[in-house]
């Protein structure tokens, strides 16, 4: 029998996992799927079928517009602040140097927290009388700058995004200084003994050998950006009002404060639909990445 | 570590236990008994002891206990109820959150024990009617009783010269007195949206009534009224003339009860919760803080006390209800009441708990609430729960931009008529 059909065997291996996944992941994910279709409030057996009635009415929603814009703005913050500084961390961090791998270390210890703790940690130093942003800058004289962060309106999203970079940095930096192993030394000296400059020799060699790095920093950090919750939730619940929302935490309110679970799963659906993209969008990009090596 | 006071209610509320457990024995009371909470740090350990006791009295009973944060079991509750498993009895706020429970069939009505324990005869009328009946039976027993206020640090109101306000334009001059002497008058911590309710809440009931307030809680009336924007204008007036503390939206209630504590601030619109807060700090009510009823604004709006109500209620689904229906009865024991409220520091609801037990601040409460004809639910337990979550938005915008208020009424009132109109 396993002679004839050799593949019994790994399928069997593979069948508990599948069956943990399929119960715990797609079953979940089939599920919102249904309930978006439906005005379920989140308990009880009685729900309608309402058909695209909750996707009709959350693209007029006034605050999944905004919570569209937050994640927009937060995206674009990911893309750039946490991957150049794990980029120029990489660079600055390579070598066996003890202090380099003692720095390395450090910038990646936060990596090792939940982001609950991170939270925790950063809602103490935004505090506006105590926390140490604050006493920092009236310790320069600059007590016009200092604010409540998270509860001014223009800083609170930015505020949460830095807390969320300090620890996505050191994600990045890890992966960039991976990546930094595999460019060439002999391509690197090449183009010293050709006369190209360290600006050159980082544009011109070492920024397009980091392409497959570069590819799973930006994925990464796209699917990070869009799950990001909790270190939300625990910093401002969104607030102060809603100016902190994301389509994460849209999501939650909508599900788990206002009891609208048939609505919440439609934004959930919508947010499963945008990761999909990103991550169709990755695979794509690191296939071309693994031709270009091949 | 226990503070001395609560030590002392602890030991109150063990010989009480010892004292009325054996009378309320039910002998055939068997099987599993499941209570689910959400007092934490305010009235846990009380509200531990007293099931404690209930089971001591019960032998034939096993006992869970599931003490849940407050605010996860708005939600984790209704999970529960909704997956057929909840606990026999829970505790739950009356009001809007009640009636939304009942209205899915969640809960047992318990009009039996109710009659045959003439339960009637033990809380005021309009606790009955408020927190205890829906759709014209009985669903909840009433444990606690809160009482909103403004309380306020003594030595600053000496320090300054300031008499207790009684009216709206001796309000506003209090206020200018703490701002002439550089000391905020307001202290209001809203990180958690909830605490700012109260400043809407009575500046509505002061103005345009209770009878008012029910229809906009209900969508019979609308925040773009004239009662409304009046409301947030009046607001508007202390926000404007800088008489807050600044950034409300930055802190917790406690912390803004603690400014008014370490005499930052003078003084807080807050619940009688913030006397357990201030026990704990070894302040003495009437002496280092003490407090006045929100001061009337039109003289012919009749007046209303405000605040929230515990209960406890049964399960529909209860596996043991009759030991969760003996458990509701053996809390409306006047004792069982009594040391609840001395030691989470709220009124017990009870008409047969000795008055005289009462600190004097929490004894002249109780003759405000017995003296005002109405009491009323403060918004977020008035108001339907997706609504409410409008609406407690809208306080916090307004503290941070009070400028804009009007147009924020008018999404105010087109996001709540979506919400009421969403739910049928």
């Amino acid at each position: 029998m396993l002679r004839r059909h050799p593949w019994i065997l790994p399928a069997s291996f593979l069948l508990l996992p599948l069956l943990v996944y399929f119960t715990f992941v797609i079953l979940p994910t089939l599920n919102s799927l249904y309930y978006s279709f439906t005005d379920w409030v989140g308990y009880g057996t009685d729900y309608q079928f309402i058909g695209l009635a909750n996707f009709e009415k959350i693209f007029s929603d006034r605050l999944f517009s905004n919570a569209i814009r937050n994640t927009a703005i937060w995206l674009g913050l990911a893309m750039t602040v946490p991957t150049l500084l794990g980029l120029a961390l990489a660079l600055g961090l390579q070598g066996k140097r003890t202090i380099n791998t003692v720095y390395k270390s450090l910038f990646y210890l936060p990596i090792c927290l939940s982001p609950v703790i991170i939270g925790i940690i950063w809602v103490w130093l935004y505090s506006p009388k105590l926390g140490i942003v604050n006493l920092f800058l009236r310790g320069l004289g600059l007590d016009q700058l200092a604010t409540a962060w998270l509860a001014n309106p223009n800083t609170a999203l930015f505020a949460v995004f830095i807390a969320w970079a300090w620890q996505q940095t050191g994600l990045n930096m890890v992966i960039f200084l991976a990546g930094l192993t595999s460019v060439p030394a002999p391509l690197v000296e090449a183009a010293k003994v050709d006369g190209a400059n360290t600006w050159q020799t980082l544009r011109k060699v070492i920024i397009p050998m980091l392409r497959p790095s570069t590819v799973v920093v930006l994925a990464l950090t796209a699917i990070n950006s869009l799950k990001s919750f909790e270190i939300i939730w625990v910093m401002t619940r969104g607030g102060p009002f809603n100016k902190s929302d994301t389509l994460a935490v849209f999501m939650y309110s909508e599900s788990f404060r206002k009891f609208k679970m048939g609505y919440g799963s439609s934004a959930a659906v919508i947010l499963f639909a945008m990761t999909l993209i990103i991550i169709f969008l990755y695979f794509r990009q690191t296939a071309r990445a693994d031709e270009l090596y091949d | 570590m226990l503070s001395k006071w609560k030590l002392l209610a602890v030991m109150l509320l063990l010989v009480a236990g010892l004292l009325v457990a054996p009378a309320l024995a039910e002998d055939d009371l068997m099987g599993d008994f499941t209570v689910s909470h959400y007092f934490g740090g305010f009235g846990g350990e009380f509200i531990d002891g007293i099931v404690d006791d209930f089971i001591a009295a019960n032998p034939g009973l096993m006992h869970a206990a599931s003490p849940v944060d407050h605010e996860q079991f708005k939600t984790s509750i209704l999970v529960q109820l909704a997956g057929g498993n909840p606990p026999d009895t829970f505790s739950y706020w009356a009001g809007a959150r009640i009636q939304f429970i009942v209205d899915d069939g969640f809960l047992m009505p318990i009009d039996d024990i109710w009659d045959a324990n003439d339960m009637g005869s033990q809380f005021p009328q309009a606790v009955i009617d408020t927190a205890a009946t829906y759709d014209m039976h009985k669903y909840a027993v009433p444990l606690t009783l809160h009482w909103v206020g403004m309380f306020y640090n003594t030595a600053l109101f000496e320090q300054v010269g300031a008499m207790v306000p009684t009216t709206w334009d001796e309000l506003v001059d209090v206020a200018e007195k703490f701002k002439m002497a550089g000391i905020p008058a307001f202290s209001l911590g809203s990180i958690n949206r909830w605490p700012g309710q109260f400043w809407f809440d009575m500046i509505l009931l002061r103005t345009a009534g209770n009878d008012y307030r029910n229809q906009l809680m209900n969508g019979e009336a609308a925040y773009t009224d004239p009662e409304v924007v009046r409301a947030f204008g009046l607001w508007k007036e202390l926000v404007d003339a800088g008489y807050f503390y600044p950034d409300a939206n930055a802190y917790d209630w406690d912390e803004a009860a603690n400014f008014v504590a370490n005499g930052e601030a003078a003084m807080t619109l807050m619940g009688t919760w913030i006397g357990g807060l201030y026990a704990g700090n070894d302040m003495v009510a009437g002496e280092d803080f003490d407090y006045f009823s929100f001061p009337t604004i039109d003289e012919d709006t009749p007046r209303a006390s405000l605040g929230p109500i515990d209960t406890f209620v049964v399960s529909a689904d209860a596996a043991n209800a009759d030991a969760a229906k003996a458990f509701l009865n053996y809390l409306t024991n006047p004792d069982v009441q009594w040391a609840f409220a001395e030691g989470a520091g709220n009124l017990a609801p009870s008409l047969l708990v000795d008055t005289s037990n009462y600190n004097d601040v929490v004894a002249r409460i109780a003759a405000e609430i017995a003296a005002d004809p109405v009491f009323a639910f403060n918004y977020d337990l008035a108001t339907p729960p997706p609504v409410a979550e409008v609406g407690l938005n809208s306080f916090s915008e307004f503290m941070a931009n009070p400028g804009d208020y009007e147009a924020m009424l008018d999404r105010v009132q087109a996001d709540a008529q979506a919400e009421f109109d969403g739910m049928g």
